[in-house]
């Protein structure tokens, strides 16, 4: 008998998994996949904290501002390689080299110092794949005008068979790559060269002062080899978000992991739940496509963390939406889309109607369906992350507050 | 899968590449181009009858990182499977040496070297000792003189012994490993399931066919199934489970075996059990031993690619954090590159060392900092590779258990 298990293993479950765990609590997580997390840039949102808790049915307006707020502080707590401040805006650049705002982000990932600056190197991995010298630069360019931007193009013997190839690197394999020993040696090798290079340009008089140089297919946070190199530089780094898969991501899912294990809970990823047995409005176990047969396991309490329509947590066809493990009601939206593209989606919205205490309710009664079944992340219906740009807060603050009562 | 459910499969592929981020092998060699292409992308084409170069697919690993990792589902090892024995069937040359075809051959036949090898153990092993005779391996057969060969023992046959009528029985399938390399282990396996009131059936097993299949021997690995089956059969049909202690045999018996035509196909995958799964079963219901002594002890655990492909998690972790003293780090830090016999190829050894190199440089980082001593981990191919990779000692561990119950093998 587990204490609890949670159904997804992504942001909001990992969380959700870890405050338990840490509570003591015997916790099992099955995961389909590895996540949506190393398709996402590691960057975590929270939008605007302070108008979405006072929206109608917002999972914001649910739980209220201070758990919210909890859920960040517990996530910042334990990860200190986030950079960030309750409230407060951040910048980070995006894959492009255009800035934009953020909430909590990995410390190497801070844009700020961009705006001091005088001189942008822009590193340019040689042959790294999603990665735009050109486009990167004159994005940099236009946002910061008081700039000159140069960029500096290297090339590491590692990925020399890539080369004659003619195959792009991933901007993962190049973070791999930096983190492991010889790597660390190789980025060592990297940097110094280019600060030498510096050194000169600023014995010249024409020199524009004061250097930043943007570091692509780099990733600083949970590894402390990288973090000492960088830290011995005169010049100050700022990594980029990538396009999925993205190693800021991935590095996000290593540690909210490695985390969640090191309190003693177990991660099961590849398999989904076939079933679930429920008696009156509790359920008390879950059954598991293993290979060849099929497992059960049975808990005292369920959390329900499968992502919503891009999660797989829920199934759409032209004709319903389906809630894929326990068959839990969803609210849905007349009308699906807006024939604006970017625009309000009020798909996007689609979920499960949930009680302040997060368990499924029916909406029309006004009845808690599932007692022992908290919904958290992108399954809880009626918010955007698109628009609204809180989706690392409403699965921080949803996942802080099922690890924290359940 | 039949022809409708295989396309559907592959239309689940929704190209994000996250198999692709994952694989081990793209990762250290560029002239694979991972998972999503050989797999769910060229199957387009061999949907269409253009088959790929299959020298090309041969690297894939069959470690099943990338069906684990799918947030779609999508069986991409098996249709890289597929397609190896599809290219084979079609008579397509590899650009394989004639060598290496040999190499595989061999093998492929772990239980062919294994008979071979415990005729006279210490001998095997004197003779893979001198540098020569690995130095002529490499250049006659393509096994890597640097690969972490595993040592021979006497070959396990099981504990002969007068059996209870009131006992509950089990039949062990101890895998080529514990045969005949680890005969230790697959005696200690017996101890324990003794111990807990079963007797335990040994049956003559063949290979169960996975190093044959991971070696392009597709008829072969299933006429293996075929003959497990038939010995399994009549046990089956009584309802006695099926234990491994070897996670790839486990998967095979699970994942292969329901599909194979014969008789006992479909019980098979009901009634196997990787042994901790099988133990933790008993625990659940309440009748597992657990009058354990204190074992004092840090390890640090690997779980093994295809104990994470059955999808039951960690019961072996589960069970030793219940054994007072024990502590129990889960590395979670990749496959250990061995995979099998793919890291005994010469021209892949460096491949399968680089894919272990984060597992190797963790497991030393931890010993370094005094967070435990030796690792364990099921597989017998991963303890190999691990304490070849790290230098650290690495075992079963149904060891810990053994202690935890004041057991020990007689000699």
């Amino acid at each position: 008998m587990w204490d609890g298990i949670i159904v997804g293993g992504g942001l909001a479950g990992l969380l959700a998994g870890i405050r338990a765990a840490e509570r003591g609590k015997r916790i099992l997580m099955i995961s389909e996949g590895v996540g949506s997390l190393t398709y996402s840039s590691g960057v975590i949102d929270f939008g605007n904290v302070a108008q979405l808790v006072r929206q109608d049915k917002h999972p914001y307006a649910l739980l209220g501002e201070s758990i919210v707020r909890n859920g960040a502080d517990y996530f910042q707590a334990h990860f200190p390689d986030y950079h960030g401040k309750w409230r407060e805006v951040q910048t980070v650049l995006t894959p492009l080299g255009s800035p934009r705002k953020a909430g909590f982000i990995p410390n190497g990932l801070n844009a700020q110092v961009l705006h001091d600056a005088h001189l942008i190197v822009l590193m340019a991995p040689e042959g790294m794949k999603d990665f735009f010298p050109k486009v990167t630069k004159a994005n940099l360019e236009r946002a910061y005008p008081q700039c000159v931007v140069k960029v500096h193009p290297f090339r590491l013997d590692a990925f020399e068979s890539w080369h004659t190839l003619g195959k792009p690197v991933n901007g993962m394999d190049y973070t791999k790559y930096w983190r492991s020993a010889s790597g660390t040696g190789a980025l060592k090798g990297v940097v110094n060269s280019l600060n030498q290079e510096l050194d000169e340009a600023r014995s010249d008089p024409a020199d524009p002062g004061k250097s930043v140089v943007v570091f692509p297919g780099l990733a600083s946070a949970f590894s402390n080899s990288i973090k000492e190199v960088l830290s011995d530089l005169p010049f100050p780094v700022v990594e980029m978000t990538a396009f999925p898969p993205s190693a800021s991501g991935h590095k996000l899912y290593d540690a909210l992991k490695e985390t969640f294990g090191a309190l003693g809970g177990e991660l099961m990823v590849g398999t989904g739940v076939k079933q679930v047995e429920i008696q009156g409005k509790r359920c008390h176990k879950i059954i598991v496509k293993s290979k060849g047969k099929d497992s059960e396991f049975s808990a005292r309490s369920f959390v329900l963390a499968t992502g919503g329509v891009f999660g797989g947590g829920i199934e759409v066809t032209p004709e319903a939406s389906k809630e894929m493990v326990f068959g839990l009601p969803l609210y849905v939206p007349d009308e699906w889309t807006n024939s604006e593209f970017l625009g309000d989606q009020p798909y996007a919205r689609i979920g499960i109607e949930v009680d302040r205490e997060l368990r499924p309710i029916d909406s029309k009664l006004n009845e808690v369906i599932l007692e022992n079944v908290q919904v958290i992340g992108r399954m809880i219906a009626h918010w955007d992350p698109w628009v609204e740009h809180c989706g690392g807060g409403v699965s921080l603050a949803s996942g802080w507050f099922a690890g924290e009562t359940m | 899968m039949n022809e409708q459910d295989r396309v559907k499969n592959l239309d689940a592929c929704i190209k994000c590449s996250a198999c692709t981020a994952q694989c081990p092998v793209a990762t250290v060699y560029p002239f694979f181009p991972g998972p999503k292409n050989v797999g769910p992308d060229a199957e387009r084409f061999r949907l269409e009858g253009i088959l790929m170069n299959a020298g090309c697919l041969n690297y894939c690993s069959n470690c099943k990182t990338c069906e684990i990792t799918c947030p779609s589902g999508v069986k991409i090892t098996e249709i890289i499977l597929r397609a190896r024995e599809k290219a084979k069937l079609a008579g397509q040359k590899d650009e394989a040496k004639f060598q290496h075809r040999v190499r595989d051959l061999v093998l492929g036949r772990a239980e062919y070297l294994g008979r071979l090898g415990t005729i006279w153990p210490a001998l095997t092993n004197g003779l893979l000792g001198v540098p020569l005779v690995r130095g002529l391996m490499e250049q006659t057969l393509g096994i890597s003189r640097q690969a972490p060969l595993p040592a021979y023992h006497r070959k396990f046959k099981g504990i002969k012994k007068t059996w209870h009528s009131a006992n509950k029985q089990v039949v062990f399938f101890p895998g080529c490993f514990v045969t005949y390399n680890d005969s230790l282990t697959g005696l200690a396996v017996v101890k324990v399931l003794e111990h807990n009131g079963y007797d335990v059936i040994v049956p003559a097993f063949h290979c169960c066919g996975v190093p044959l299949q991971a070696n392009a021997h597709f008829r072969e690995a299933r006429e293996n199934a075929r003959e497990n089956l038939s010995l399994m059969n009549p046990y089956l049909q009584a309802g006695i489970p099926i234990i491994t202690a070897c996670t790839s045999c486990g998967l095979a018996l699970k994942e292969e075996y329901p599909n194979i035509d014969a008789s006992g196909a479909e019980l098979i995958g009901q009634q196997s059990y990787d042994l901790f799964e099988f133990l933790w079963k008993l625990h659940e219901r309440g009748e597992l031993r657990e009058d354990f002594q204190e074992v004092l002890v840090s390890l640090g655990y690997h779980t093994p690619c295809h104990l994470k492909a059955q999808g039951i998690g960690t019961p072996s972790v589960r069970l030793l954090r219940m054994i007072p003293g024990v502590r129990v780090n889960n590395l979670d830090a990749g496959c250990c590159g061995l995979s099998g016999s793919y890291g005994y190829k010469h021209e892949k050894y460096e491949l399968a060392m680089q894919i272990g190199n984060p597992l190797f440089e963790r497991v030393q980082l931890c010993v370094s900092k005094g967070e435990f001593q030796s690792m364990t981990t099921e597989c017998g191919g991963c303890q190999v590779q691990i304490q070849h990779g790290s230098g650290v000692e690495t075992k079963h561990p149904i060891w810990v258990l053994m202690q935890a119950y004041g057991l020990a093998i007689n000699h």
